[in-house]
């Protein structure tokens, strides 16, 4: 109970001076206590050395996080960042390839918007298409892959999954969208899928 | 008890032992571990969405040795009756409650599936996904249980948290009610009197649950 209102008094963003004020202890006191919460996970800090040291507090603990889709699409996406909306985590093996997945399966024009920058770190094309034929969305990676490669260096896809027949099914990326921009009626044409980007949107995802 | 830390264990060693990929929902003392509300649980609660999705987890729980165990002494007598109660493995302190579609008279419903709070992803050669509850489901979710320390529960989320949006409590619980859970209205009224004592919840709430009862 006590350790609560303890919390209360300091919840938020904290330097070691502002804390010690709020809690009306000395600084050495502060310090003490703070390290005594960071070890029981209420409290973690940034900076430190030349920055001055930040404390984040919280009446919840703050638990040590795997890496998830929106960790990895904002890793490799230099520019245009995502503002997750769900904290989502993968405890296993997880990386471009399986984020580009995930990102498709949101149907959100940011997210596959910014899964394009991941075409440029997929080492295994192998994994690609056997995830995406699990997923059912091997079309729409080969029509996400041939937009990026206009814009940005991509490692190339294995030659044996470009298709070589027609797609007889007709693949939405987002519903209602249609492809407006004259430079993707090609890749509509060839791969059966609508790309719902104009070009003034790639443009906001390079360096 | 099982700690955080074992929970995440836990669900990696079920991902394992799948034989196809499963998805269920946390919403217990589970979910409150995932939010850092809690260290530690007795029970880890999950609702599955087809039958078929449970019984693959109920092969893996066998696996790691967990045995099927009775209700009572757990729910209520008129919960153990009902219809949708859960089915229950125990090993040693640890237990899982696992339920299909329906928490008792509780439906999953569309908000719950769109509004997560968390998705944690268990990836081995077929993938466990285990879909966290918003806070507020939470809450509503522990009213209608009404076990043990689910009152403890509700009142540490409530005082917890800074921003708890009563009115998406309110519409879920009208929403629950209208689509046939009878029992949703006055279980979570019940609850917010006695929520009342120890924190502020404004009035209006409490007449929008009288006004979905006419």
């Amino acid at each position: 109970m006590e350790r609560e209102l303890t919390l209360k008094k300091i919840e938020g963003l904290q330097t070691i001076e502002t804390a010690a004020r709020s809690l009306n202890m000395s600084k050495q006191t502060t310090l003490n206590l703070l390290s005594k919460l960071k070890k029981e996970g209420y409290v973690t800090t940034t900076g430190g050395g030349r920055q001055k040291r930040i404390y984040k507090i919280s009446l919840k603990k703050q638990r040590s996080r795997d890496p998830g889709m929106f960790d990895i699409l904002n890793k490799y996406s230099p520019k245009m960042k995502l503002a997750p909306w769900f904290d989502h985590q993968v405890h296993g093996k997880y990386g471009p390839e399986e984020a580009l997945i995930d990102a498709i399966k949101t149907k959100s024009f940011r997210v596959i918007l910014v899964s394009l920058r991941l075409f440029s770190h997929i080492r295994d094309w192998k994994k690609v298409y056997r995830l995406a034929k699990e997923n059912d969305c091997w079309q729409q990676v080969g029509a996400l892959y041939e937009v990026a490669r206009k814009y940005f260096r991509v490692k190339s896809m294995i030659e044996r999954y470009i298709p070589k027949k027609k797609f007889k099914k007709k693949i939405f990326l987002l519903e209602r969208y249609k492809t407006k921009e004259k430079d993707f009626y090609s890749i509509e044409k060839k791969w059966n899928v609508t790309i719902p980007f104009r070009k003034g949107d790639l443009l906001k995802t390079e360096l | 008890m099982i700690t955080y830390h074992d929970q995440i264990e836990l669900f990696t060693l079920m991902s394992k032992q799948l034989k196809r990929d499963v998805v269920c929902y946390a919403f217990g003392g589970n979910a409150m571990m995932f939010y850092g509300y809690k260290d530690e649980t007795k029970d880890v609660d999950l609702l599955f969405e087809d039958e078929k999705g449970r019984q693959d987890f109920i092969e893996a729980l066998k696996e790691a040795g967990y045995k099927e165990t009775s209700l009572f002494k757990i729910y209520t007598e008129d919960k153990v009756k009902e219809k949708n109660a859960p089915l229950m493995f125990k090993r040693g302190e640890g237990r899982f409650d696992l339920f299909v579609k329906k928490i008792f008279r509780t439906v999953l419903s569309p908000k719950m599936k769109e509004d997560l709070e968390a998705v944690h992803d268990f990836k081995d050669k077929f993938n466990l996904k285990v879909n966290v509850l918003k806070k507020e489901h939470l809450v509503f979710l522990k009213a209608v249980t009404s076990r043990q320390n689910d009152f403890d529960d509700i009142k540490t989320i409530v005082k917890k948290e800074k921003h708890f949006d009563w009115q998406y409590f309110v519409d879920e619980v009208v929403w629950q009610y209208q689509n046939g859970n009878d029992w949703a209205v006055l279980d979570a009224e019940k609850m917010m009197k006695e929520l009342k004592e120890y924190v502020f919840i404004e009035e209006k709430y409490s007449k929008q649950l009288y006004a979905a009862l006419k």
